[in-house]
């Protein structure tokens, strides 16, 4: 394995495996906020009982958040140190302001999670709105440094290097404000879609009690209301991408010729060698729909450029087939929130448990994980082969060290063996005792 | 505000969030020695005392690394990216130990209430540790050797993967830094202790302090002396220009043996914090202007002012929300006392209120017994 593949796969699977956490770490205190305001607000224990277990959750998932988004800013250096050499200067200030986030949103996830018999229920529950705000926030700066890759703004080159570097204008990239209200919608839905999952799970075993029933409630709740702004957010950066990157667009839906009311080729096998998109399912004048609101507008193709910058051919009908395939789940996490609520009111305001719509929920709630992976694989595939888009090539911004095929294995290794365990620990999570008050065996007191 | 200022603010900025890491996280780590050493009939009881200082805060503490380095990457583009090349080995290591000890700490512990379960991620985490301020010794010490050489505009580093780092010197490094977190977790958990109401815990966390100071300065009078050949330029710098920082770091050593000795916990508490301030001022002092000896300098890294002046308005407002978070959260979790009843009486906590409210856990079902 050479150095470049072995950094970009130690990169590429170090993040795959960090953004399942840092969604759930941005959508589980949306959670726990509701449902203790809820119990608060009601006096309802039952809702305590599920802010209680969803902050155990996020003890296990936001510290395996934290620990492999500590170990990201020094793999930046690590792998791509010329990439940081070059640009670090350029999009610090957005990790300054995401540092700060990291702080507020650790301090008070510890007054939270510790908090319980320190703290009044009011003051708790005040608690977790740092948490919701600033992991929130933090995705938008992080989201701003990806997408500044994609729409490189703030600065000029000059012989090689970054000169009247302007931060401001760095953060406020063209793609910065659409990828970063996408993802974090992304976060919220996957967090909705996964809490009504191991709800509807529980169901399914007969256990239809009110504290299943409303889990799976909120998650549709969230589910719900992210409908609306996803679709927004879902065209805007179709739209954001015809115009700003029309060559990563053209690449992901596989056009190769510029057209004017270009069909939207779905699925298929994109053939960079040949210029063909094989068994693919096509839709007239849809592409230049979506990416401008006409269906006779002109799409460029990858025809306009050079082919030496087009992404590879290995990469380019992977980039396609994951965006189709997060676009195609997107659509059908739009659907089914619509239909559990039109369950929920024909039922006079109860929970739906029949049983083929639990069975959609409990395989909803995983593939908002594939999608969650597919989005993101399509966006890193589609800048290829560009580290900066038509700034810097990957291939110039990896390390000049040896031997990163070890460190590859050794992460692969390390990070399997922490999802593992994390696996094993919210399903013995799931299985324990489920009222509020638990033995905690370090005091001997009660919690 | 001239390039040169901001430079200089900048590298401040780092090097204050640097020294907060070293007594707050340094401390955490050292509770991780002290895991690791437990021993005896108290050994449990033992753990169970770092588990719950650690708790609340660690990660929080963990955050000034990460600020650390995207200061030093805004800041200084060139040392971050020169170092992790230079340094991609124990870095590497670094990374592994900062992981596995996050990670372990959680798991072990039943989402951080529990140390009895999960032995074996408790053995993970106290070995990673140990291991992990070895490493950052190691790192601190190959910086100040210079034999790692960063040149020319498209920065080619020069540095022998696997020497820089293990020189006698850097070693000794390494072995200070571990002794270092385990007498500032052996001074904090006194007083945790002593608010926890155990009074033998806290005695044997005085004395396994005292020892820890004892062997902590025989590392570093070993290191000096390695210094006078190993790295030159940080032993000029200590014994000149960096000379009252040292003196004050020995006294405040001294005077913290003192406090120990006299069994003044919270004095030492304070005495031990400055020691280890004194030791990083003494350090950068000693140092300047050079980031990494002999290339790199303060100056010669820093990023255009168009990036520093706005980092550090963004670093000021940001200090202005953290400062109060972080005075609250340890005035929550480390100001009060630990144990139960005592302080519960005076207001409802969250736990009390669920209590009254009607009990409205599942009934029992059969399958439900079946998994208990």
């Amino acid at each position: 394995m050479s150095s470049d593949v072995a950094a970009r796969a130690s990169l590429a699977f170090s993040l795959a495996f960090h953004i399942v956490f840092a969604a759930l770490g941005i959508g589980l205190p949306l959670m726990f906020c509701i449902a203790e305001g809820i119990g608060l607000r009601r006096r309802d224990a039952t809702w305590y009982a599920l802010a209680r277990r969803w902050s155990k959750a996020a003890g296990i998932l936001l510290v395996v958040g934290a620990v492999s988004g500590t170990a990201l800013s020094f793999e930046f250096g690590l792998l791509w140190p010329r990439f940081m050499a070059f640009g670090s200067g350029i999009f610090g200030l957005m990790f300054t302001l995401e540092g700060f986030c990291f702080f507020l949103e650790a301090i008070f996830l510890g007054l939270y999670l510790y908090g319980w018999d320190r703290l009044s229920p009011g003051v708790h529950w005040l608690c977790s709105l740092p948490v919701v705000i600033a992991s929130a926030l933090a995705s938008q700066f992080i989201l701003a440094v990806n997408s500044w890759m994609n729409t490189p703004t703030g600065f000029q080159l000059a012989n090689g290097k970054a000169v009247n570097i302007n931060p401001w204008a760095a953060m406020f990239n063209p793609m910065a404000p659409s990828q970063a209200l996408h993802m974090l919608i992304a976060a919220y839905q996957v967090t909705g879609f996964a809490i009504a999952a191991v709800y509807a799970a529980g169901m399914l075993r007969r256990r239809t009690d009110a504290y299943h029933r409303k889990g799976a409630l909120l998650g549709m709740f969230v589910a719900a209301v992210m409908i609306v702004p996803q679709a927004i957010a879902g065209s805007w950066i179709g739209e954001a991408l015809a115009r700003n990157q029309p060559e990563k667009l053209a690449a992901i839906e596989g056009l190769f010729q510029t057209t004017a009311g270009a069909p939207l080729a779905l699925f298929g096998w994109v053939d960079t060698t040949t210029g063909q998109v094989y068994f693919a399912v096509t839709i007239p004048k849809l592409l230049s729909f979506l990416s401008f609101n006409h269906f006779d507008a002109t799409v460029t193709g990858l025809d306009s450029f050079p082919q030496g910058t087009w992404p590879s051919a290995a990469v380019t009908p992977i980039a396609h087939l994951a965006f189709d395939t997060m676009a195609t789940l997107g659509g059908l996490f739009l659907l089914v929130p619509l239909v559990f609520w039109i369950g929920y009111f024909r039922q006079h305001r109860t929970v739906p448990t029949a049983r083929w719509l639990l069975w959609v929920l409990l395989i909803t709630g995983p593939l908002t994980f594939v999608a969650l992976e597919a989005g993101w694989v399509a966006a890193e595939l589609g800048r290829q082969p560009w580290i900066i888009y038509n700034i810097m090539l990957v291939s110039n911004g990896v390390t000049t060290n040896g031997g990163i095929a070890y460190f590859f294995f050794v992460f692969l290794a390390i990070y399997i063996a922490l999802g593992m365990a994390t696996i094993g620990l919210l399903r013995r999570l799931a299985h324990e005792d489920k009222t509020f008050v638990t033995k905690d065996k370090m005091t001997g007191n009660t919690e | 505000m001239s390039q040169s200022t901001l430079a200089i603010l900048s590298v401040g900025l780092a090097w204050t969030a640097l020294i907060v890491y070293a007594i707050f996280g340094g401390a955490d780590f050292g509770g991780g020695v002290w895991d690791l050493l437990a021993r005896g009939p108290t050994a449990e009881r033992q753990r169970v005392a770092i588990a719950r200082g650690m708790g609340p805060v660690w990660e929080s503490n963990n955050v000034w690394l990460v600020f650390v380095l995207v200061v030093t990457w805004t800041a200084f583009p060139i040392v971050y990216a020169g170092v992790s090349t230079a340094l991609f080995i124990p870095i590497t290591l670094v990374v592994i130990g900062i992981v596995l000890r996050g990670a372990a700490f959680s798991f072990r512990s039943n989402y951080g209430l529990e140390v009895g379960s999960g032995v074996r991620w408790g053995h993970v985490f106290n070995i990673a540790s140990t291991m992990t301020p070895f490493l950052f010794g190691t790192i601190a010490g190959a910086l100040a050797s210079g034999a790692i050489r960063i040149s020319g505009p498209s920065i080619q580093v020069q540095a022998n993967p696997w020497t820089t780092w293990t020189t006698p010197f850097a070693l000794v490094c390494g072995l200070f830094a571990v002794a270092l977190c385990a007498v500032l977790a052996a001074t904090y958990l006194i007083t945790d202790a002593q608010r926890a109401g155990d009074r033998d815990i806290a005695e044997g966390f005085r004395r396994r302090a005292l020892i820890a100071g004892a062997v902590t300065a025989a590392f570093g009078t070993l290191a000096a002396i390695l210094m006078i050949s190993g790295a030159p330029t940080l032993w000029h710098g200590l014994i000149g220009r960096a000379l009252p920082f040292s003196l004050a770091a020995l006294a405040l050593g001294l005077a913290t043996a003192a406090a120990l000795l006299r069994g003044l916990a919270v004095l030492a508490r304070i005495l031990v914090a400055a020691e280890t301030a004194c030791i990083f001022l003494a350090w950068g002092v000693a140092q300047w202007p050079y980031l990494i000896v002999p290339d790199v300098t303060v100056d010669s890294a820093a990023s255009p002012a168009s990036v520093l002046g706005p980092m550090l308005i963004v670093a000021a407002l940001g200090l202005l929300v953290l400062i109060p978070s972080l005075w609250y959260l340890f005035a929550v979790f480390k100001l009060r006392a630990t144990t139960g009843a005592a302080t519960n009486t005076a207001r409802v906590t969250t736990t009390a209120f669920v209590a009254t409210l009607s009990p409205v856990a599942p009934p029992p079902t059969s399958d439900d017994r079946d998994e208990a």
